[in-house]
C-alpha cells in the first residue's frame, strides 16, 4: 500500500510509518519470517535445539514470574512454593544445556559464514547474559548458596573494579538485576538473534560453496 | 522436600581424580549432554522424500 | 508450489556462501516445531522438578554462628577491632587499607573507587555493640573503647586477637593475661548480641527499617572461618571447583567449569591477583570466542575436523559431485 489509497488524501512521501514499515520489510521480507518451507539440506536434528532453547528460556521466564507472585520468601515456606522453584531450577538446566548443544552444532556448521557473523555473535552474547542472569538468580535466592556465592563473588567483581557499582552483597539490588534488567537485556539480544536467524536463513552446507556450484544449477540460479 | 530425598545427602558425591573435581550430578549433565549432541548428529531425521520444491522459502 | 518453481536469482555473498533462500526446499512447519518444543520441555521440567525437587539450605544465622563456633565469633569480633581481617584489609570498594588486586599494570580495583565504605572495627563491632542497652559493663567498656586514642585501640585488640589464637580451641576463658583493655568485655558482648539474634538487625538495619543491602552482615560471616568450614564442607571452595557446584547432589552451573578450572592450576591458584587474572582471562576468551568467525585458524577447524559431513550427510548423499 502506497501513496493513493481508496478515496483520500495520499500518504506523504517522508510518512514515518511508511519509512518504518519499509525498513521492517528490508531486515526479514515478508515469508522470510515464518516460511513454511526450509532448505531441503536442512535434515539433521541438531537443528531442532535453537528452539528448544526458546522454548526452555520461555518456561524459565513463566516459572520465574509464577515465583514472583509469591515474593522472595515464599518459596521457603510453602510446598508448593518450593515446587515452582524446582521448576525454575530444571528449567535452567535444561535451557543451558539446549542452548550449549545448540552452540556446538553451529561450530561445527560454521554457521557463521555468509554474513552471518552478527548472528553468532550475538548468540554468544546472549550465552554471557544468560550466564549473568542466572548468577545473580544465585545470589537472590536468600538461604546459604547466595550468603557463599555472593561473598566468594564479590572478590572477583571487586578485582576489576566492578564490584563498586554491582554490589553482589547487595541481595536488593541483585534481585531486581535478575527479574527485571537483565532478562529485558537478554529478551532483547535473544530478539535479535532470531530476526537474524530469520533475515538470512539456515546456514548452507560447507560443500555448498564455490563459483561453479552444481546445487546452484540445479536450482535453476546459472 | 520429600521428592527430594535422591540429592540430598548433604556431603555430595564427587568424582576426584588429579586436579579435577566435579560433582557427580554435574558430571551425569555433561555426559548426557554429550550423548544427545551425539544422537542429534547420528539419528535420522524425519522428512526426507519428502522434499518437493524448489526456490525461496515462502 | 512445485518442482518446477524457478528459484530466486541466487545472491553470491563476499565470502562465497551463497543465499540460503536460493535452493531447493521442502515443507517445514515452524510452528510445529516450536509448540512441541515447548510441550517437551515443559513436561521434561515438570518430571524432574517432581523427581528431583531443589535445593534450599537455610541461610547461616548470627545465632547458629554464635551457637556452633562461638570462639570464632569472638575472634572475629577481636579481628575487627584490631584491623586484621579479611574485609578490615580488604581496599576499594569498601575501604582505603589496600589498593587491592591487579590486573597486569593496570590497578582495576582501585580504579572502582571506595563507594561502599565500610569501617569493619566500626561498622561490624562497635556500632552494633552500642545499640546493646542494660549492660553496664558493656557500656563502660565502650566508653573506654572510643575515649582511647586509635594506637591504644589497636594494640590492645591485637593482643587480644593475638592470646586468643594461642588460647586451646581459641577459648576466650583459657586466653593468657594481659592487657587488652576493653576488648575482652566487647568480644564477649558481642557473642551475646550474635547469640541473641539482635546482630543482623543491629548490623543492616540499625539506620533503615527497611534493610535490603546485607554487605555488613555478609561481609562480617566471611571474616569468621565458620561460613568457609560449612562451604568446604559441601565442596564449595574456590579451590574445590565449587564455582560449579552446588549443596548436596542437586545440579550446580556444568557452565561455569572454565571460569572455576583456571582457579586449580597455577599460576592463578598461587596468585595474589588470581580473580583479577582469572577475570582478564576469561574475557579474553571470551573475546576468541565472540570473534570466531574472524580467526583466521579457529575459524577453519569444522573444516578439519568435518562433522558437518555428518549432519548434513542426506544432502551431501543426494549431491555427491559437490565432495569432490
Amino acid at each position: 500500500m502506497t501513496a493513493a489509497s481508496a478515496g483520500g488524501e495520499p500518504t506523504p512521501a517522508g510518512s514515518w510509518t511508511v519509512r518504518t514499515r519499509d525498513r521492517i520489510t528490508r531486515i526479514v521480507p515478508p515469508g522470510q519470517a515464518l516460511p513454511d518451507r526450509q532448505p531441503a539440506y536442512m535434515s539433521s536434528w541438531i537443528y531442532v535445539f535453537g528452539i528448544l532453547t526458546v522454548a526452555a528460556l520461555l518456561v524459565v521466564v513463566a516459572t520465574g514470574v509464577l515465583l514472583a507472585v509469591g515474593g522472595v520468601a515464599w518459596w521457603h515456606v510453602s510446598r508448593t512454593g518450593h515446587f515452582v522453584n524446582s521448576l525454575h531450577l530444571w528449567s535452567v538446566e535444561l535451557f543451558f544445556a539446549f542452548m550449549v548443544i545448540h552452540l556446538w552444532g553451529k561450530f561445527w556448521m560454521a554457521a557463521w559464514r555468509g554474513n552471518r557473523a552478527l548472528t553468532w555473535m550475538t548468540g554468544v552474547v546472549a550465552f554471557l547474559g544468560s550466564i549473568g542472569t542466572a548468577f545473580t538468580g544465585y545470589l537472590s535466592q536468600s538461604n546459604f548458596d547466595s550468603q557463599w556465592i555472593s561473598t566468594q563473588a564479590k572478590d572477583g567483581l571487586n578485582a576489576v573494579g566492578v564490584g563498586a557499582y554491582f554490589n553482589v552483597l547487595n541481595p536488593g539490588q541483585m534481585l531486581m538485576w535478575h527479574i527485571t534488567l537483565l532478562p529485558l537485556v537478554l529478551g532483547a539480544i535473544v530478539g535479535l538473534h532470531l530476526v537474524l536467524v530469520r533475515r538470512h536463513g539456515i546456514v548452507p552446507p560447507i560443500d555448498a560453496e564455490g563459483p561453479d556450484d552444481v546445487d546452484l544449477q540445479e536450482a535453476g540460479a546459472l | 522436600m520429600r521428592n527430594g530425598v535422591v540429592l540430598m545427602d548433604s556431603g555430595g558425591r564427587y568424582i576426584d581424580s588429579g586436579v579435577i573435581q566435579i560433582s557427580l550430578t554435574n558430571a551425569i549433565i555433561i555426559v548426557a549432554m554429550i550423548v544427545v549432541f551425539a544422537l542429534a548428529i547420528l539419528l535420522p531425521f524425519p522428512g526426507r522424500g519428502r522434499r518437493g520444491g524448489r526456490g525461496g522459502d515462502s | 508450489m512445485t518442482a518446477t518453481t524457478a528459484a530466486r536469482p541466487v545472491r553470491r555473498r563476499s565470502s562465497g556462501t551463497p543465499d540460503s533462500h536460493g535452493f531447493p526446499t521442502r515443507p517445514y512447519d515452524l510452528v510445529k516445531e516450536f509448540v512441541v518444543a515447548l510441550v517437551v520441555v515443559t513436561i521434561l521440567t515438570v518430571i524432574l522438578a517432581a523427581a528431583f525437587s531443589s535445593p534450599d539450605e537455610k541461610a547461616m544465622t548470627m545465632s547458629d554462628w554464635a551457637a556452633a563456633a562461638p570462639n570464632d565469633v569472638v575472634a572475629t569480633a577481636a579481628g575487627e577491632l584490631a584491623g586484621t581481617t579479611t574485609s578490615a584489609g580488604y581496599g576499594p570498594p569498601y575501604n582505603t587499607a589496600a589498593d587491592g588486586q591487579m590486573l597486569g599494570p593496570l590497578p582495576l580495583q582501585k580504579w572502582g573507587g571506595v563507594r561502599i565504605p565500610v569501617d569493619s572495627a566500626q561498622d561490624l563491632v562497635v556500632t552494633p555493640l552500642s545499640h546493646v542497652t542494660g549492660n553496664p559493663d558493656l557500656t563502660a567498656a565502650l566508653a573506654t573503647w572510643t575515649a582511647a586514642s586509635a594506637d591504644q585501640q589497636t594494640t590492645w585488640a591485637s593482643a587480644y586477637s593475638d592470646a586468643l589464637s594461642k588460647a586451646p580451641d581459641g577459648d576466650p576463658k583459657q586466653v593468657a593475661t594481659g592487657d587488652y583493655g576493653p576488648v575482652p568485655t566487647m568480644s564477649e558482648a558481642f557473642l551475646t548480641l550474635a547469640g541473641s539474634g539482635g546482630l543482623e538487625g543491629a548490623l543492616s538495619s540499625s539506620t533503615t527499617f527497611y534493610a535490603s543491602d546485607q554487605t555488613r552482615p555478609l561481609l562480617l560471616l566471611s571474616d569468621g572461618s565458620y561460613l568457609e568450614d560449612q562451604a568446604r564442607a559441601r565442596h564449595l571452595g574456590g579451590d574445590q571447583w565449587g564455582m560449579m557446584n552446588e549443596t548436596g547432589n542437586y545440579p550446580g552451573q556444568p557452565w561455569m567449569w572454565l571460569y572455576t578450572f583456571w582457579y586449580q592450576i597455577p599460576p592463578f591458584s598461587t596468585s595474589d591477583n588470581a580473580d583479577a587474572l582469572v577475570w582478564g582471562l576469561m574475557m579474553l576468551l571470551t573475546l576468541l570466542l565472540v570473534l570466531v568467525p574472524f580467526i583466521p585458524g579457529l575459524r577453519s577447524i569444522p573444516r578439519w575436523i568435518p562433522v558437518h559431513h555428518l549432519i548434513w550427510r542426506d544432502w551431501y548423499r543426494d549431491h555427491p559431485r559437490r565432495r569432490a
